[in-house]
């Protein structure tokens, strides 16, 4: 849980804020908003309850506060009570939050005031209590009775922060030139206070640009298992042993916050509640998730039948055979396990590859509070280090989950002490898909070769060796050990969204910003390595000889050799020999079509081919039972075109299609074929396009209007 | 918390392996064409005297198409699957269905088992032929006439084009021991030349499984290399230059070594090759690229979901749900384009533009840029989130990739370097840090490759996903007692040192599908699964025992010198075996330590209580500490802790 809290911004909104400083090109006031309004939604943005937040502005042209029978507490308002702050309240505040038309208001004064605030609030409770005032200095300040006031703040636990506009800050490096005298002698005021108090005290420049590094939520460490690391079975040997351990998780993907689905209110509502709120953007309905479900049904109309959700039982797939399951037996298929971390066996640390890992990573450390146990452990992890073992073993998180094979590593750093667990690949999740090896080529003959243009020569293999020493980076710990800029590197996308939500929140009219360049360190490599290693790359890039494929001869070329078997028959020579092939045969289409073409010695050959392909097609739609033939028509249109771009003959398949369309469309192949033209859709067999092929005369567009439309 | 499972659904959004180019629907058919000759009959007996079994080749072939049909189920279970035997004195082709086709006819080729997503029944009927029993001997038998090869082709031919088309990857596999089917006749030969050809042109790839006779290798030159081509053309992501694996080592020997190099050789080639991205540009600095392609070799298998089954109908049926989105307000359904997302945020929602969306979840395109090298040692054990990505280069691209790779893959091994990467594997994915590591390849024992060479991209945690390592009281300990540890782990090795996932099947997965076969063929439910991540116990006790029980009295005598009674110990470290319960005589050493602590002897008060029939009167801390060390649930209330109590020693006896 995390703590209660109470905070309260002080804003000094007083009329000197309204005005532009050293050519920048927002006001003081603006300027010191980016940083309150990011505390504030970042608050928001926890959704907590808890955690209270006030705005009290200073040198308003009002006063309303708890104290303001004192003159001294003029021209001091309160914005927003104490409390969580929610979507209204900020609409609220950014419209109150202006320049006033006085100067007048102490700040002192308002601190004052947020004490008495906080304190009626907090009582005694305990809360994290803090104050932060941000003002440009230039209003009147009475320091009387501060060593009182700065007593009360440190007495009842206020952290106290002043931020101020280009206040001086040696270490940050902000000095304002020719600053006036009467800010000189606030700044002196307000960092002797916050001084005093154990607060701390900054300039704004250096807050602002803070906001840029990603803050990271820290997550209270919770144990997903307690149980006993064991190595044996104590139920059936007396040489069992067991340590009680606990884990926790060492690494767990912060994801970013999903987004939900929603739609516009529809007119018609908004009618009948008379005249909607003119609240920011338009108002949204959220989007409400229906199934129903549908089982084959030859004899019904489109080939299915809906049926009701009660008389349906809850199964597997098992092949195509579908097996139910009675919710007596719900957990018949759960293998029955209990949890345990059970020591399988151990393996060398030489001989682990490091790509097996297979999920995120978890610490396991002794019982907590069981000195025994934590000496048992670390003679365990210490052992498997000067050994150089990692363990393997089964666990089980808690009853009836299922069991894992996980890896165990010793880690000893800095102090402390734990076994590092991962997940390592069971048998069916691995997939051996093969391939050739890198280093030499293997001939059909089963020739070694390692001569090739798919081989490095010496040449370019030492520019390569060259090239990676001279990239080598040099982050290092402490302690001089090479390591990886984990610690530095933020999630993009979390920040992102995170940030970008934040500042819609705020300002619901302005476009996105940009990401900021922290999130984006890493995207490419640091400028000083580049230049240090330009001529080895150069030299590298000469060596290697690497040349980029035009896109357009991707594709397989017009005049292509005919594919040979692996013995480098003609088998061409023997299809000319086959007189039957003159016609293409509904059963054997796509290899004769190919065929066909592939020997087709004029124009007319390529037409008459594609001709007695399409009378194919059509009558395959025409006779499809339902959508029984319809992925064999979709392979026939995909071959049909491949072909033709290849060919070079887009207009034959164009002229095709759009003749299909118009078939499908008026129900002339056998009724109702409009699931087969949204199929086609989908499957990106459109036109084709003068970017597939240059010989079109059809542009892109036309390609996606003939698609879309129907 | 700390689901192992964690966001599955959102992985698995990122991590399907699709094919962004083609109209052609991402799904594999395998078609097995089983050569029934006599001498594919003839069994080969084994040599190993402890096991007398014989397999016949055409055995051995048929239980490596059943022990595939059962693994692609699991692993893929909307795949299909055929068994074709050929040179049978029986025919099967579609009969049944009463669309005989008089014009077309394939003597001598029976369709055992037609292609498709295979059912329990074709599951049952290929294991009884697999264990040869007295309905399959009918079928296994040789014909007289020598089948035509072509015949045999056009059959396959069919079978795919009718029941499986428009897929990704059709393959033909082919296990036989004739070499030269057609030696005699020159225009059979021509035929099934041109038959190969119409198959290879409709994208069949063959696959062929040969298998040498104790007095003849196999020689793929005399038949089998007119046949073969190289990758289909429908295999597009295959490197151009990756030449067939005729040479696979041709299956011999005797029965069982004969089974086990032919599943081995099958296995290898089970999952047709699918990338996870194809031409991503690997740039090695400013101005260079080159092009690999990405897939995914190891990745958690899980159990299919749950599905809906109506019963209203003579055969349970699947039932499909479809899914409409409506407004809450109207309930009208709503088009896809009119949905917006938004985020929840101080009691209200904020919107951003499908077009703003877009923006802020696009980092740039697909790439993999090298930022750096630095030593493998950099790469922390803890370093990881998810499973890594293999990439191997691709010319389509960029020529000459490959040489680039190879020496960028050569440096990497020799120095033992990785490099980092930022990683965008596809078009507006997540960008990563990443540690790109050159892997070796490694080969079996039957010289089938296990793991390709290339590289592996393993995603690094950021920032964001570190958790603090909460504190806890350490204790250095002495020597001795790591000594004695150390002992104790050099006892326990695992075969040659290594982690070996094969020898690891996923028990809750094997176990989920064994139920589902034996209900789907109405069997009996077996009682025990087969669970082969047990540790072995006995051979710990057996090879580690003494030296357990040297460091378990170290532990007590350090602990007693360290901590004297004030340890804060809540729980024994060495538990009593069923012989000290039993009151042997002859006390092993570690029963004199055991009896330390004052709460040390858990497990034996509440087994008294029990005895008592007391497990009640226990109050809730001890009860739960008991269940945790025993690894059972502790939620619930107090009768429930009691309940689960009793059921422990209940099951005990």
């Amino acid at each position: 849980m995390a703590q209660k809290e109470a905070t309260i911004y002080i804003i000094d909104v007083g009329r000197s804020m309204g005005e532009r400083r050293h050519g920048r090109s927002v006001t003081d006031l603006e300027w010191a908003m980016q940083y309150v309004w990011d505390k504030i939604t970042t608050t928001v943005s926890t959704g907590r309850k808890t955690a209270n937040v006030s705005v009290l502005a200073l040198r308003s042209d009002e006063t309303s506060n708890e104290l303001q029978e004192h003159a001294e507490n003029s021209n001091i308002s309160i914005l927003s009570k104490l409390g969580q702050v929610l979507m209204p309240d900020i609409r609220n505040l950014r419209d109150a939050i202006k320049p006033s038309n006085t100067n007048r208001g102490d700040a002192i004064s308002a601190i004052v005031v947020a004490i008495t605030m906080i304190n009626e609030f907090t009582r005694t409770l305990k809360y994290k209590r803090k104050i932060v005032l941000v003002t440009n200095g230039t209003g009147p300040m009475n320091g009387d009775g501060r060593e009182e006031i700065q007593k009360k703040i440190v007495g009842d636990g206020i952290e106290l922060c002043i931020l101020g506009a280009d206040f001086d800050d040696p270490e940050y490096g902000v000095k304002e030139e020719d600053k006036d005298r009467h800010k000189a002698k606030n700044e002196n005021l307000l960092r002797e206070f916050a001084e005093g108090c154990e607060g701390t005290y900054g300039t704004l420049e250096e807050a602002i640009a803070e906001l840029d590094t990603p803050r990271i939520k820290a997550v209270n460490p919770m144990p997903s298992f307690k149980g006993m690391l064991r190595l044996g079975d104590s139920q059936k040997y007396e040489t069992a042993v067991q340590i009680p351990v606990e884990r926790y998780p060492r690494t767990y993907v912060a994801r970013p916050p999903s987004a939900s689905s929603f739609v516009p209110v529809s007119k018609a509502t908004q009618d009948e509640e008379g005249d909607p709120k003119p609240s920011q953007g338009d108002a949204l309905t959220a989007v409400r998730v229906a199934r129903t479900y549908q089982v084959d049904d030859p004899s019904a109309v489109g080939g299915k039948v809906d049926v009701e959700r009660d008389d349906l039982a809850k199964g597997y797939e098992y092949g195509r055979t579908a097996v139910h399951i009675s919710q007596i037996d719900e957990n018949i298929t759960r293998l029955d396990t209990f949890a345990c971390l059970d020591l399988i066996g151990f393996i060398n640390q030489d001989k682990y590859d490091r790509y097996l890992h297979i999920s995120n990573t978890n610490i396991i450390i002794p019982e907590r509070a069981n000195d025994k146990a934590s000496l048992a452990l670390s003679s365990f992890i210490h052992a498997l280090h000067l050994s150089s073992f990692y363990a393997v073993a089964r666990m089980v998180t808690k009853e009836n989950r299922a069991p894992m094979v996980v890896l165990l590593a010793p880690s000893i750093n800095a102090g402390y002490e734990c076994l590092v667990e991962v997940q390592l690949p069971y048998s069916e999740d691995v997939r051996s898909y093969q391939f050739p090896p890198l280093d030499k080529i293997i001939t059909v003959s089963g020739k070694i070769i390692t001569e090739h243009r798919n081989l490095p020569n010496q040449d370019l293999q030492e520019a390569m060796d060259n090239y990676v020493d001279s990239m080598e980076l040099d982050h290092k710990d402490e302690l001089g050990n090479d390591v990886l800029p984990i610690d530095e590197s933020f999630s993009p996308l979390l920040h992102r969204i995170e940030s970008a939500v934040r500042y819609r929140a705020v300002h619901p009219d302005n476009p996105i910003l940009e990401s900021p360049e922290k999130l984006t360190k890493f995207a490419h490599p640091d400028e000083e390595l580049v230049k240090n290693s330009a001529s080895f790359l150069d030299d590298l890039i000469s060596k290697a000889d690497v040349k980029k494929v035009p896109p357009k001869t991707k594709g397989r070329k017009r005049q292509r050799e005919t594919e040979k078997p692996l013995s480098g028959l003609d088998v061409d020579a023997l299809l000319n020999q086959e007189p039957k092939r003159a016609n293409i045969s509904p059963d054997n289409a796509i290899p004769e079509f190919k065929q066909m073409l592939s020997r087709a010695e004029n124009i007319e050959t390529i037409h008459g081919a594609v001709k007695q392909l399409c009378t194919i097609i059509e009558s395959q739609i025409k006779n499809s039972l339902g959508d029984a033939n319809y992925d064999r028509v979709m392979e026939g249109l995909g071959t049909l075109r491949d072909e033709l771009v290849d060919y070079e003959e887009p207009a034959l398949y164009n002229d095709f299609l759009r003749s299909l369309k118009s078939k499908i469309l008026q129900e002339e192949l056998g009724g109702d074929r409009r699931e087969l033209w949204w199929l086609l859709r989908r499957s990106k067999i459109g036109l084709i396009d003068g970017k597939t092929s240059d010989r079109s005369e059809v542009s892109e567009e036309e390609a996606k209007e003939f698609l879309s439309a129907s | 918390m700390a689901d192992d499972n964690y966001a599955r659904d959102e992985e698995d959004f990122d991590e399907e392996e699709v094919d962004e180019t083609s109209y052609r629907s991402v799904k594999d058919a395998i078609l097995f064409a089983i050569d029934i000759s006599s001498s594919m009959l003839t069994p080969r007996p084994s040599n190993d005297a402890k096991k007398p079994t014989e397999v016949s080749p055409a055995s051995a072939a048929i239980r490596c198409a059943y022990h595939l049909m059962q693994q692609r189920i699991i692993s893929n279970p909307h795949d299909m699957i055929g068994v074709l035997l050929y040179g049978t004195e029986s025919s099967k082709f579609y009969d049944e269905d009463g669309k005989s086709r008089d014009d077309l006819s394939y003597p001598h080729c029976h369709l055992f088992t037609d292609l498709d997503v295979p059912s329990a029944d074709e599951v049952k009927a290929l294991r009884a032929l697999a264990d040869d029993e007295e309905e399959a001997r009918k079928i296994l038998k040789p014909s007289e006439e020598r089948v035509s090869m072509a015949n045999v082709l056009f059959c396959a031919n069919q079978i795919f084009t009718s029941k499986a088309p428009n897929f990704l990857s059709r393959r033909l596999f082919i296990v036989t021991d004739e070499d030269n089917p057609h030696a005699e006749s020159k225009s059979l030969r021509s035929a099934s030349c041109v038959r190969a050809k119409d198959l290879y042109d409709l994208g069949v790839t063959i696959n062929l499984f040969p298998i040498s006779r104790p007095d003849h290798e196999f020689d793929t030159s005399r038949f089998y290399d007119d046949i073969i081509y190289k990758t289909a053309p429908s295999d597009g992501e295959a490197p151009a230059y990756l030449q067939p694996d005729t040479n696979t080592a041709t299956a011999k020997g005797d029965g069982i070594s004969l089974l086990n190099s032919l599943l081995s050789s099958i296995n290898s080639r089970s999952v047709p090759r699918r990338s996870l991205f194809t031409n991503v540009p690997l740039e090695l600095g400013p101005d260079f690229r080159i092009s690999v392609n990405g897939y995914l070799l190891l990745k958690k298998q899980e159990p299919a979901r749950s599905c809906y089954v109506w019963l209203g109908g003579e055969t349970p049926q699947i039932a499909k749900g479809i899914t409409t989105q409506s407004a809450d307000d109207t309930g009208h359904v709503v088009e896809k384009s009119d949905i917006r997302k938004a985020y929840k945020f101080g009691g209200e929602q904020v919107t951003f533009t499908t077009e703003e969306q877009q923006a802020l979840r696009n980092f740039g395109d697909p790439i993999i840029r090298i930022i750096g090298f630095k030593p493998l040692s950099a790469l922390p054990i803890w370093a990881n989130v998810k499973h890594p990505s293999f990439i191997y280069p691709s010319e389509e691209d960029y020529i000459g990739s490959a040489r680039v790779f190879s020496a960028l893959h050569q440096k990497l091994l020799k120095d033992q370097k990785l490099a980092l990467v930022w990683f965008i594997p596809r078009k507006n994915a997540t960008p990563c840090l990443a540690a790109m590591v050159a892997g070796e390849e490694r080969v079996d024992e039957n010289g089938v490759q296990k793991v390709p060479p290339g590289m592996w991209v393993i995603p690094l945690p950021f920032a964001d996903d570190l958790r603090q390592n909460p504190e806890y009281a350490r204790h250095a300990p002495a020597d001795e007692l790591v000594d004695a540890m150390r002992n104790v782990i050099g006892q326990l090795e695992l075969p040659k040192k290594v982690y070996d996932a094969q020898k690891y099947p996923n028990p809750s997965l094997q176990w989920h599908y064994r139920i589902l076969q034996a209900l789907a063929l109405d069997e009996d439910v077996p009682e025990t699964p087969e669970d082969k991540t047990i540790p072995k116990f006995r051979q710990i006790d057996k090879r580690a025992g003494d030296y357990v029980m040297t460091w378990s009295e170290l532990v007590d005598e350090n602990a007693k010198r360290m901590f004297g009674g004030t340890a804060a110990t809540k729980s024994t470290l060495v538990k009593r075996g069923p012989k000290d319960q039993a009151g042997d005589s002859g006390d092993p050493p570690s029963k004199r330590v055991k009896l330390e602590s004052g709460t040390a002897n858990l497990d034996d008060d509440v087994k008294r209580s029990f005895e008592r029939g007391a497990v009640a009167k226990l109050t809730m801390p001890i009860l739960k500490e008991f269940l945790t060390a025993h690894g059972r649930a502790t939620a619930g209330k107090k009768a429930d802790l009691v309940d689960r109590v009793e059921q422990f020693f209940e099951e005990k006896i």
